[in-house]
């Protein structure tokens, strides 16, 4: 069980003592019970941290946001930052560092454990409460205590948690400075991918079914895009406008690059870009459910990138996240990959 | 039925230069007929062919898309075919999961020597690929 | 970037591509395409009024790009792209639609041809009006090249460069040169002494100006490319001095360790402290590592302490020689084909079984048994023997498919070897049939037929097995269709040719392919045929494919004429093709560093950097790059994506 206390002495200690810039974790959110990512500069502020089932974010993304902004301001970051990762978090911070986008010494990874949970599904929970709103949760052993208005509701973790952390396999950061909570890698709440097994079980005709009314409702928001550490590309290949342009970019560089897809949101070109997105995250994504919960229209992102996810796994021996020093997925290969589906 | 043999797939070749496009100059060569619904692509390398492009394909319209070079252990790049093997497989895993037919994706080993070889792998594909009709799913939709 | 002017020029070639494709068509559609500005048709474009009305199209009309649609690239592309040159245009900005081997010759159907014509010219068109102008990179070439494997392939190779005037590197990874020759006994069809020959050319390598030798010796790193490669090497310890040692012997006499002599194919045993073979090269003793007690004065040292030369030094260790050469000849040979997975020849454990190169250490006057030929268990002299030709090959369903070529030959003077030493004794040869295409080489096969009075069954051997202190062997005689029982005194079995396990090794190291026997792979099976692959990097012996000594030779004297023609020039000039980064886009996640076969790529202040030198121009880097951040020039992204479309229109 993670003390709050241990994270919050913690960040004050190494603010206190300048060791780091900057504490990235989560606080009280300004909306009800979510909690929401949090940026503690000063001492003082240390107490303003919280760990509870909300901690949904991956906060990685804001060590990308920071690499940007000071490659943007053509400055030297300095000091590291200190960050609050669960185990999908800090294997994602893993693979920026495997992909170079920044150095071990820059980050201090306080590892928080997922022990016997994982964090909520809102969704699920919504199903759970019968329209009463909490505007608390907590962990507590196997289960999450909500605070509502009628008082204290406690419901079994694994009925409101995520499907990611079901199935999660290490619920634990394995890369870490400084660790919180017991490492309980094994417990399986869940088979591995299994919602993802249990929709394969469909047909063919019946997967296209389900996912051509994904496909439809989206609107390219581009909120997966923008919620994921791995998209830290400076131009989306499949979305040209974002297209950096500096001093240097020549008039032919801004007319020459290549328009994969069109930006009007129609079926073709959504799954163009999904598709796109589920491949160049394949072997990157860590599973942190990002995606999933910050679409919009409820499109099942995270199966697609589940599915890549399985197949690196199965068929490759690969896990992404597992180590700073190796090949990307797709950069390596091994002599005996599957080649049976060639003629 | 007959609107299906009426039925012309079109299909996106991407051959490597030095096995499987050699092996299509073969099978010229030795004259052996094939469909001709196929449009080569020359690419230095399987390695070279971005899943991009496989997606672009159907985007664009393409009944099937194929890709074909060295077998295992021939790349005259060494390891670009290994790196295709992967590459592929997990678009071809990926195409199959949404629901497009599996046979509306492929990838062949035919070396330079294998003439016979390419002019089959095309009839094959071609012959799979007509019972599944156009491809609707990805491709951009028609402007008015 | 303004616009191209491109002129597309469509060639006929006779009737060839035009029964099936209507070329006027096909230039009235691609004068439609926004980049061209000029098109033609012509009877035969590659002949000299063909090719001459292009340079004058591309004068008159200002033309700075030219696609020919025609026959394949690998015909006509250098043609066409040299003739652009003359008429003083970019050689790059010229391409070839291949409307015949991949159209015309292939489908029937006119109006289908046609349109598939349309949609390859098109995408071609479209390719070059992104083509950009390039310049053949040139590099300065080493002037020194390397052998690896010091057979009689890497011998000859090594002796033709050098006698060229050129510096050559000989490595090799046994304690002496000479290779599998060395082992054999007398050679066919000649009957002459292998050793005899063969000692003359170890001892040239020797003392030759130009070679420089490096035995027991391994090549483990390859960086560079043809012109300039850099070699690293590890030189094992041998523990002995080749300069001090005085070849007197006696530090065997006192060796305590006996262990199996893999020079004698273990018909005999060895010391830790050895020669392979008197005539071995360098002539020194050599100090089996992993045999001795522990190079330890304290355990054992009685060869340091015996050794008056003072030769022994326990404190040699593994050293890395760095050599830079233009260019290499892998010359790494064969093995046999392993018998254990032939359990029914006895998978290896019968009792005077014997494979093909063991019977020559028999035969050989400095083998195992002193030129007699005894037979392993009692060291009695075999009065029946029988020799089993094609073991392992011809057999695609369960060893190799491919024929070893050399076994029909080898048994023959087996055969005639056992007969010369035990005349009265009985030869047997089952074989499936005679290949003995080679200058002498049939009258060589009839000799041992008729005048050594060898009996020749057709047909294979189902089994052999131990029975009653013989050889029992069991086989069919096809011709007369009866079943054969032969209880033989030894059995000689003419196993496969395989790469050699150093071949395998070596391919790895070089990145260099092999065909799917594990044989190094050829450039072109008939034109190219002592070329790797990789430029710079050519073939000799049997690493390449199963073949003779005389056959052999001739390999490696024009692998040897290859690499000195490559090291002649000052410069050589490379395509310029190759990968080009866009830094704007590249984030420095190095995954085009690990896709890059050819390390061609590394990163330099958080952005990927090409070695223009290294680079092949294969693309892997661009189809792993996640952000379009690396091309190769002229088959861009946006090139292939334009292709796309024209073939999809």
């Amino acid at each position: 069980m993670i003390n709050i206390k241990d994270i919050r002495d913690t960040a004050r200690d190494m603010l206190a003592k300048g060791e780091v810039r900057t504490v990235i974790g989560y606080r009280r959110g300004s909306r009800g019970m979510p909690a929401e990512p949090a940026f503690i500069t000063s001492p003082e502020q240390a107490d303003e941290l919280i760990w509870d089932p909300t901690c949904y974010h991956n906060l990685s993304l804001y060590l990308v946001h920071d690499r940007k902004i000071s490659a943007h301001l053509q400055k030297n970051s300095g000091l590291p930052i200190a960050i609050v990762a669960k185990g999908c978090d800090a294997r994602s911070i893993v693979v920026l560092m495997q992909e170079h986008y920044f150095k071990r010494e820059d980050v201090y990874i306080i590892g928080v454990s997922c022990e016997g949970t994982g964090v909520l599904d809102e969704r699920k929970l919504a199903s759970h409460l019968n329209g009463v709103q909490p505007t608390l949760a907590a962990f507590d052993g196997d289960d999450y205590v909500f605070t509502t208005a009628e008082g204290e509701k406690r419901l079994p973790a694994r009925e409101v948690m995520a499907d990611r952390c079901l199935e999660c396999r290490i619920p634990f950061p394995k890369e870490h400075n400084l660790v919180f909570g017991d490492d309980k890698t094994g417990r399986q709440l869940a088979e591995p991918f299994a919602a993802l097994t249990k929709f394969e079980e469909q047909g063919n005709s019946e997967r296209w079914d389900i996912w051509s009314h994904h496909f439809d409702r989206c609107m390219r928001c581009f909120a997966c895009r923008s919620v994921c550490p791995m998209c830290y590309c400076d131009e989306c290949v499949v979305d040209s406008i974002t297209f950096p342009v500096t001093q240097q970019t020549s008039a032919a560089e801004k007319a020459d690059r290549v328009r994969w897809i069109e930006r009007s949101a129609m079926r073709s070109e959504n799954i163009t870009y999904l598709m796109t997105r589920a491949m160049h995250l394949a072997g990157r994504c860590t599973d942190c459910g990002e995606c999933d919960r910050a679409c919009p229209v409820n499109i099942p992102i995270r199966m697609l990138n589940n599915k890549m996810e399985r197949e690196a796994r199965e068929k490759f021996g690969y896990e992404p996240g597992a180590s700073i020093g190796g090949p990307s997925l797709v950069a390596s290969f091994l002599d005996n990959d599957p080649g049976d589906f060639i003629r | 039925m007959s609107e299906q043999q009426n039925y012309e797939p079109r299909v996106v070749a991407f051959l490597c230069k030095w096995c499987s496009s050699a092996g299509s100059d073969l099978a010229g060569v030795s004259r052996i007929q094939y469909p001709p619904n196929a449009t080569p692509i020359t690419v230095p390398c399987t390695g070279a062919v971005s899943p991009m492009y496989i997606l672009s394909a159907f985007n664009k319209g393409a009944d099937g898309v194929l890709v074909s070079g060295c077998h295992i252990g021939d790349c005259h790049y060494i390891e670009g075919n290994f790196l295709a093997r992967r590459k592929m497989q997990l678009i071809m895993q990926l195409l199959e999961f949404i629901g497009v037919e599996p046979n509306r994706f492929r990838m062949s080993w035919v070396s330079a020597a294998e003439g016979a070889k390419f002019a089959q792998v095309i009839t094959d594909f071609v012959d799979d690929l007509k019972p599944l009709g156009p491809q609707e799913k990805l491709k951009k939709a028609d402007r008015i | 970037m303004s616009k191209k002017r491109t002129g597309v020029f469509v060639c006929h070639c006779g009737t060839n591509i035009a029964a099936t494709v209507d070329v006027a068509k096909v230039a009235k559609e691609m004068a439609g395409e926004d980049s061209v500005a000029f098109t033609q048709e012509y009877v035969y474009m590659c002949s000299e009024p063909g090719q001459e009305s292009v340079v004058q199209a591309i004068k008159d009309n200002k033309l700075d790009s030219v696609v020919v649609t025609c026959c394949s690239p690998n015909l006509h592309e250098k043609t066409f792209r040299d003739n652009a040159k003359r008429a003083g245009i970019n050689n790059f900005t010229c391409e070839i639609a291949n409307i015949r081997e991949q159209c015309s010759w292939v489908h029937k159907d006119k109006a289908k041809g046609t349109e598939k014509a349309i949609k390859i010219s098109r995408s071609v068109v479209r390719r070059v009006s992104r083509n950009q102008p390039l310049e053949s990179i040139a590099v300065n070439v080493t002037r020194r090249a390397m052998v690896i494997g010091g057979g009689i392939a890497g011998i000859q190779a090594a002796l033709d460069i050098a006698n060229a005037g050129v510096e050559v590197v000989l490595v090799e990874k046994q304690a002496t040169i000479g290779g599998r020759m060395l082992q054999l006994s007398e050679t066919f069809p000649t009957l002459d002494c292998s050793q005899c020959v063969l000692s003359p050319k170890m001892v040239e390598v020797k003392r030759h100006p130009n070679v420089k030798l490096l035995t027991y010796s391994e090549v483990q790193e390859l960086a560079g490319s043809v012109g300039n490669f850099r070699v690293k090497i590890l030189k094992k310890p041998t523990f002995v001095d080749p300069d001090k040692c005085k070849l007197c012997d006696e530090c065997t006499v006192v060796c305590p360790v006996v262990v199996p002599n893999e020079y004698e194919l273990n018909l005999s045993a060895r010391r830790a402290i050895y020669i392979p073979y008197a005539q071995a090269i360098p002539a020194s003793f050599t100090l089996d590592e992993e045999a001795c007690l522990g190079l330890n004065p304290v355990v054992c040292g009685k060869c340091k302490d015996v050794c008056e030369a003072d030769a022994i030094n326990y404190d040699m260790r593994p050293e890395t020689v760095t050599e830079d050469v233009g260019a290499i000849v892998v010359a790494t040979g064969f093995d046999l084909y392993d018998q254990a997975n032939m359990p029914e020849m006895g998978g290896g454990k019968v009792e005077d079984v014997l494979d093909g190169l063991q019977f020559e250490r028999l035969c050989s006057a400095s083998g195992a048994t002193g030129g007699h030929i005894l037979r392993p268990s009692d060291h009695k002299e075999p009065k029946n023997v029988v020799f089993i030709q094609c073991v392992g090959s011809r057999d695609p369903a369960k060893h190799c498919a491919y024929c070893s070529k050399i076994c029909c030959m080898y048994t023959a003077k087996h055969a005639q070897l056992y007969k010369h030493h035990v005349p009265d004794g009985r030869a047997y040869v089952f074989y499936i049939d005679i290949r003995s295409g080679g200058k002498g080489y049939e009258e060589f096969v009839q000799r041992t037929m008729e005048d050594n009075d060898t009996l020749y069954l057709r047909g294979r051997v189902s089994r052999l097995y131990r029975h009653n202190g013989k050889v029992r062997v069991l086989g069919t005689d096809t011709l007369s269709g009866q079943n054969v029982e032969i209880d033989a005194d030894m059995v000689v079995l003419a196993l496969a040719m395989v790469p050699s396990k150093g071949t395998t090794e070596i391919a790895k190291v070089l990145k260099i392919g092999r065909d799917k026997d594990g044989f190094l792979a050829e450039a072109h099976p008939k034109l190219r045929p002592v070329e790797s692959v990789t430029g710079g990097i050519y073939l000799a012996g049997a690493a390449q494919a199963p073949k003779d000594i005389p056959e052999t030779v001739s390999q490696a004297g024009a692998a040897a004429a290859k690499v000195i023609a490559l090291l002649s020039q000052a410069t050589l000039s490379r395509p310029p093709l190759i990968a080009k980064v866009r830094p704007s886009h590249c984030t420095g996640c190095g995954m085009c560093v690990d896709a890059c076969p050819f390390l061609a790529i590394r990163l330099e202040n958080g952005k990927a950097i090409v070695n223009e030198a290294l680079c092949e121009g294969c693309g892997s880097c661009s189809a792993t790059c996640l952000r379009a951040a690396i091309d190769v020039k002229n088959v861009t992204q946006l090139q292939i994506f334009e292709m796309i479309e024209a073939c999809l229109a």
